[in-house]
C-alpha cells in the first residue's frame, strides 16, 4: 500500500512541476528560515549552562529601595562575596567578579600588547568549569601576585601554554603578575570574553573603594551546597546587608536576591526592582516569527492541494469505488504531504549549510551545523511530520470527504466554504507578510532615530584616547601638545566617556534638602573644556575655567539636576558633593548619556584632572581625522611608550549601544523578505490555477469581445481584493506590536502611518507583480485552442 | 442475490422534492445478467449506484446477500461492496498516475492482501485478458477499449459476485463494443451475476432479463 501511495505521489510530483516547485521551494524556504532560528534560539539558550555545577551557582543581585521607587541591579559591595562564604552555611564557595571586561596593557620581554579581562576571587576556577591546562584550580587566583591567562594569550606571549607557566607579566606597566594558570578559550557558548584573570586582592590593593560597604561595583557569585534550597538562602541572605551598610534605614533599604547565574545572560534586565526579561524577548518574538513563516509556507501547500483538488477528485472517486475507506486516503494524502516536506527538509539542509555562515555573520554567533547532534536529526524528522501533518491535514480531510460517485459523474462542485477557506488563508498569510514589513520599517526607523537624534553633544569628529600609564600624570602636558599638533581643536577629559556614565551617588547635597532623602545623582568628572570640547551647550552659567582657582570645589549641573534640585537661579548656589562644599557654576541643557534605552537622569559633573583612570576627549577639525591621528599617537608614543596606543570613535561607540537592535533589524528584514516571498510564491500558484480553471471562460470571454486589460483586472482584481483586506488587518496587530516594541526605548518615534502606507502598497505591488504574468498569459492566450480542449 | 424493496431516491430542489427514483421493487438472482433501459434521466444509473452502495436511497429496504444494506454503517457498506461487488464505468476512470498494473493491483490493495498474492492474481487476470505486454503502459497510452479491458480486469481482480457496468461501451466503437459485450456473456457463464446499464437494444440483448425505467419508475 505504502509503495502505490509512493509511486503515485512521485508520478504527481513529476508531472506538475511548477507546483511541486512552489511546494518543496516554498516549504524549503520556511523550514531553513525556521531551522535558523531554532539554531539561534538553542544557541541562546545554551549561553553559559555547560558549568559542571550550573544548578549550584547563583548571582545575588540588590534590590534598593529609595526615593520612592524600587531599582534591581547586579552591581554589590567588593567585600560581600567573602562576608556570605563566612556566615551563611549553605554558600560553599563564593567569588567577586568585575563586569567591567575592559583592555588592559600587558607587557613580557619584547612584547606589549592588550588583552581583555578581568578580576575575580581564589573560588573562581573551583566553581566553573573552565577547563585549566596549566596550573592547579584550588590556587591557581589565590598568590595576590598570580593571575590566570588563556591559550591564545599564553601562546601570543610565551609562544606556549608550557612555557607561560610560572613567568612574570607586566600588568599596565606598575604591577607584575606571574602566570599561575593557562585555561582554554572560553568556548563559544559561553557569553564572558576574558582572556586574563587577575587575584581579588591586587583588585582591591588599586581599588580601596572596594573596601567600603557603602560602594557597589563588582558583581558576587556564589555556589550553594549541594543540598542546600535555593529559595530558603535567598530568603536568609534578603536582609544581609543591613548588618554592614550604615547608610541603610527606612529610607533607603537593599534587599539580596538570587538569580541562578546561568540566567544571567537571557534575564539581566530589571523593572521595578524585578527580573524583567532580556535577551529571552527576542528568542520568543523570534520564535513566534518562525511558526509563523513555516506556517505561511504550510498555507500554500493546502491551499495549493484543495485548489487543485479537482484533478485529484478522479483518482480519490476510483479509490473510494474500489475499496478505499476514507482512513486510507487521510493517510494516503498525509503520507504525499510528508513526503513533500521530507524533499523539502533536505532541501532546507542544504540551504542551511550554505547560509549559516551568513547567519553568523549577521547575528554575530558562532553556530555550528550540528551534524553530530541527534536531537538535531530528531527534531528535523519531528519537522518534518509536523509540517507534512499541518500542510497535509486539510487536503486530506477536505479531499477524502468527497462522495466517489459525484466525483466520477462530474456533478460534484466545490463548495463555496473551500473557496471561502483558501482566501482565508491567503488572507492570514498576507497579513502576517504585512506585519512583518510593518516591523522591519519602524525598527529600522527607530534604529535611525535613535543614531540620528541631536544627543545634545557632537559625537561626531569626537576621538577617546585611554588615561593609562604616564598619561594618568602627563595629562597636561599631553594636551598642551595636542592643541598644538595640526587637525585638533579642542581637547579634554572626563573619567566616564559620555557613551557610558553610569558612577551614581546619593552624595550629594544642597540647601533645603531633607536630610533623610535619598536621592540618586549620576555623577562624572571631567577636565577644563569639557562643555566645549563635547560641544554642550548651557542654560545658564559657565563652563569650569582655569581663571577661577576654586572651581576644583564647583559644579556643573544638568537640567534634570536643577529640578531635583530646585533652586531658582541656581548659578552661585551652594551644593555639597561628598563633603565637598562648593557652588553651582553652571547648568547644562540635558544632554543624552549612555542610550536611548534610558531617560535622562540628573546629572552632577565636578572638575578633576587627576583621576588615574577614564577618556582623554579630542575634538578634531571635520576632515582631518588621520592627520589630527597621526599627531596624537606620536604624542601617545613620546608621553606614554610602553602602552600601545589606542583610541575609540564616539560616534562608533554610540552605535555599539544598539548592537542588540541592529542584529534585530537585520534578522527582521530578511524574515520580512522571507515571509513575503513565500507568500508570493503561494500566490503565484493560485494565479496559476485559477488561470488554468478560467481558461474557458477566459476564451469565451475573449470570443465575445473583452479586451485584454479587462481580462487583466479580471483575473488581478480577486487576489488584490485579499490582500487588501489582509492589509485592513493587519494595520492594527501591527501597530499594537510595535508600539508594544518601541516601549524599551525612553526616547521613541510614534508609529507613522507612513510605515503602513508603505508595507501595504509594498505587498499589494509585489502581490499584483506576481499575479499579473500569469494573468497577462492567460488573457494573452489563443481563445481557440482554449475553447477545442473542450 | 439482492432484493430492493420500495426503494425511493429524491433531491429537494426548491424546497420540492424532485423524484429520481419512485418506488421501485426488484429482485435479482445469482447468476443473472440484468440490463437496465431507458431514457436520459430515467435514473437508470443512480439505480446502478444504489446497488452498488455507492449511493443512498432516500427510503425503502436493500438486502443484499442476507444483510439490510440500509441499517449498515459506512464502514461495514465499503466492507460488504469492497468483497462482493466490482465496477465499470463508461468512462473507464482508472488512475492516470498509475500503469495498468498497478491500477488492477488497487483493489487488492484495500483488501489487504499479501504482495506475494497479489502479484500472481494481477499475472493471472493479466493473462485472461491477453494484456500481459500493456502492462506497464499508462491509461493514456492504451486505446478506449483497451482501457475499457482494464476496468473490467480491475472490477474482476477481487472475484466479485456482482459486476456493476454503467454503459460500459458508451465510449468505444461498434467492435470494440462487442468484445466487450462477448466478454461479459462469458464472465457471466463463469457464474458472475451482472447489472449493466445501456442505452443499446443491441447491447441489453446479452442480458437474461431487461428492466426498463422511465422517470423513476420501473415499467411493466
Amino acid at each position: 500500500m505504502l509503495k502505490n501511495y509512493l509511486i503515485v505521489a512521485f508520478r504527481n510530483l513529476k508531472r506538475n512541476k511548477a507546483f511541486s516547485f512552489i511546494n518543496i521551494f516554498g516549504l524549503a524556504l520556511g523550514m531553513v528560515c525556521s531551522l535558523l532560528i531554532m539554531l539561534w534560539v538553542l544557541d541562546e539558550k545554551s549561553m553559559d549552562t555547560w558549568h559542571a555545577n550550573d544548578s549550584r551557582l547563583f548571582v545575588v543581585y540588590e534590590q534598593q529601595t529609595y526615593d520612592g521607587k524600587v531599582e534591581a541591579g547586579y552591581y554589590t559591595p567588593g567585600l560581600l562575596y567573602q562576608e556570605l562564604k563566612k556566615n551563611i552555611p549553605e554558600v560553599e564557595m563564593a567569588t567577586g567578579f568585575n563586569p567591567g571586561t575592559d583592555n588592559a596593557t600587558f607587557e613580557a620581554g619584547e612584547k606589549i600588547m592588550k588583552v581583555k579581562g578581568t578580576f575575580t576571587g581564589a573560588d573562581f576556577f573551583r566553581m566553573f568549569s573552565y577547563p585549566l591546562l596549566k596550573g592547579d584550580r584550588n590556587t591557581v587566583l589565590k598568590d595576590p601576585s598570580g593571575m590566570a591567562i588563556s591559550r591564545s594569550m599564553a601562546n601570543n606571549f610565551f609562544g606556549s601554554p608550557d612555557s607561560a607557566i610560572g613567568k612574570t607579566i607586566r600588568f599596565e606597566n606598575k604591577s607584575v603578575f606571574t602566570v599561575a594558570g593557562v585555561f582554554e578559550d572560553l568556548p563559544n557558548n559561553d557569553s564572558r570574553r576574558f582572556q586574563y584573570l587577575i587575584n581579588w586582592e591586587a583588585y582591591v590593593k588599586e581599588n580601596q573603594w572596594l573596601t567600603e560597604w557603602g560602594n557597589n561595583g563588582p558583581h558576587t557569585y556564589i555556589m550553594l551546597r549541594a543540598d542546600a534550597n535555593p529559595a530558603l538562602v535567598e530568603k536568609k541572605i534578603a536582609k544581609f546587608l543591613d548588618n554592614y551598610n550604615k547608610y541603610l534605614d527606612a529610607n533607603f533599604k537593599i534587599e539580596l536576591h538570587l538569580q541562578k547565574w546561568s540566567d544571567m545572560y537571557l534575564h539581566s534586565n530589571f523593572k521595578n526592582g524585578k527580573i524583567a526579561g532580556g535577551r529571552i524577548e527576542y528568542t520568543h518574538i523570534f520564535s513566534v516569527v518562525a511558526i509563523f513563516i513555516l506556517l505561511i509556507a504550510c498555507i500554500n501547500f493546502m491551499n495549493l492541494a484543495t485548489a487543485r483538488s479537482m484533478k485529484r477528485a478522479k483518482e480519490i472517486g476510483v479509490r473510494k469505488v474500489v475499496g478505499a475507506v476514507r482512513s486510507s486516503l487521510i493517510r494516503q494524502f498525509i503520507g504525499e504531504a510528508i513526503l513533500i516536506s521530507f524533499f523539502a527538509v533536505l532541501l532546507a539542509i542544504l540551504f542551511l549549510a550554505l547560509l549559516l555562515p551568513a547567519f553568523n555573520l549577521l547575528t554575530n554567533k558562532q553556530i555550528e551545523f550540528p551534524f553530530r547532534s541527534w536531537t538535531f536529526w530528531l527534531s528535523l524528522a519531528g519537522l518534518v511530520i509536523i509540517t507534512g501533518f499541518i500542510a497535509g491535514s486539510y487536503p486530506a480531510l477536505f479531499l477524502s470527504s468527497f462522495r466517489p460517485i459525484a466525483v466520477l459523474k462530474g456533478t460534484l462542485r466545490l463548495s463555496p466554504t473551500s473557496a471561502s477557506l483558501r482566501k482565508g488563508l491567503v488572507v492570514f498569510q498576507f497579513m502576517l507578510s504585512i506585519i512583518l514589513i510593518v516591523g522591519t520599517i519602524v525598527v529600522s526607523e527607530q534604529i535611525k532615530y535613535v543614531q540620528t537624534k541631536n544627543l545634545g553633544y557632537n559625537k561626531e569628529n569626537l576621538i577617546y584616547i585611554p588615561v593609562e600609564g604616564d598619561l594618568t600624570t602627563k595629562y597636561t602636558l599631553f594636551k598642551q601638545q595636542a592643541l598644538k599638533t595640526p587637525g585638533i581643536q579642542l581637547v579634554s577629559r572626563t573619567n566616564q566617556a559620555p557613551t557610558r556614565i553610569e558612577n551614581s551617588t546619593f552624595g550629594v547635597k544642597w540647601d533645603g534638602k531633607d536630610p533623610n532623602a535619598r536621592i540618586a545623582f549620576t555623577q562624572v568628572s571631567v577636565g577644563y573644556d569639557y562643555a566645549k570640547t563635547l560641544k554642550l551647550s548651557f542654560k545658564e552659567g559657565r563652563d569650569f575655567s582655569l581663571d577661577f582657582p576654586t572651581d576644583s570645589t564647583n559644579y556643573l549641573i544638568n537640567e534634570q539636576a536643577l529640578k531635583r534640585i530646585g533652586y531658582k537661579d541656581p548659578v552661585g548656589k551652594p551644593l555639597t558633593f561628598w563633603e565637598k562644599k562648593g557652588t553651582i557654576v553652571g547648568v547644562l541643557k540635558d544632554f543624552h548619556v549612555n542610550s536611548m534605552h534610558a531617560p535622562i537622569v540628573p546629572l552632577v559633573i565636578r572638575l578633576s584632572e587627576t583621576d588615574p583612570w577614564g577618556s582623554i576627549l579630542v575634538r578634531t577639525d571635520p576632515g582631518k581625522t588621520q592627520l589630527a591621528l597621526t599627531g596624537i599617537e606620536k604624542l601617545c608614543k613620546e608621553l606614554n611608550p610602553k602602552f600601545p596606543f589606542t583610541y575609540q570613535f564616539a560616534d562608533q561607540e554610540y552605535q555599539k549601544l544598539y548592537s542588540e537592535e541592529k542584529t534585530v533589524e537585520k534578522l527582521s528584514d530578511c524574515f520580512a523578505v522571507l515571509a513575503i516571498v513565500i507568500s508570493c510564491l503561494g500566490l503565484l500558484g493560485l494565479a496559476m490555477f485559477t488561470a488554468e480553471q478560467r481558461t474557458r471562460e477566459i476564451g469565451i470571454r475573449k470570443v465575445l469581445g473583452a479586451s485584454i486589460q479587462s481580462l487583466f483586472a479580471l483575473l488581478s482584481k480577486d487576489f488584490l481584493k485579499l490582500v487588501l483586506v489582509a492589509f485592513l488587518i493587519a494595520c492594527p496587530l501591527a501597530w499594537w506590536i510595535m508600539r508594544g516594541w518601541l516601549q524599551n526605548f525612553e526616547y521613541r518615534i510614534p508609529v507613522s502611518w507612513w510605515a503602513f502606507a508603505l508595507a501595504g502598497v509594498a505587498a499589494l505591488m509585489i502581490a499584483l507583480c506576481t499575479i499579473s504574468f500569469q494573468a497577462i498569459k492567460a488573457a494573452l492566450a489563443n481563445p481557440v485552442k482554449s475553447l477545442r480542449t473542450e | 442475490m439482492l432484493e430492493l424493496k420500495h426503494i425511493s431516491k429524491w433531491y429537494n430542489v426548491g424546497g420540492k422534492p424532485t423524484f429520481i427514483l419512485k418506488d421501485i421493487n426488484l429482485k435479482i438472482n445469482d447468476g443473472e445478467f440484468v440490463s437496465i433501459m431507458g431514457p436520459s434521466g430515467s435514473g437508470k444509473s443512480t439505480l446502478l449506484h444504489i446497488i452498488g452502495m455507492l449511493d443512498d436511497a432516500s427510503e425503502g429496504e436493500y438486502n443484499f446477500m442476507d444483510q439490510a444494506v440500509h441499517t449498515l454503517r459506512e464502514k461495514q457498506r465499503s466492507q460488504l461492496y469492497k468483497q462482493h461487488i466490482g465496477f465499470v464505468f463508461q468512462a473507464y476512470h482508472l488512475i492516470d498516475e498509475l500503469t495498468v498494473y498497478e491500477n488492477i493491483e488497487t483493489p487488492l490493495i484495500y483488501q489487504n492482501i499479501k504482495s506475494s498474492e497479489r502479484k500472481a492474481m494481477v499475472a493471472d487476470i493479466l493473462d485472461r485478458f491477453q494484456i500481459v505486454g500493456k502492462k506497464d503502459l499508462f491509461p493514456t497510452q492504451l486505446s478506449g477499449g483497451q482501457q475499457q479491458l482494464v476496468g473490467i480486469a480491475r472490477a474482476l481482480i477481487a472475484k466479485p459476485r456482482l459486476l456493476l457496468a454503467d454503459e460500459p461501451t458508451g465510449n468505444l466503437n461498434s467492435r470494440q463494443g462487442e468484445e466487450i459485450m462477448d466478454l461479459f456473456k462469458q464472465l457471466n457463464k463463469d457464474g458472475v451475476t451482472i447489472i449493466q446499464v445501456t442505452h443499446s437494444e443491441k447491447n441489453a440483448g446479452y442480458g437474461s432479463h431487461i428492466i426498463n425505467l422511465l422517470d423513476g419508475r420501473v415499467e411493466q
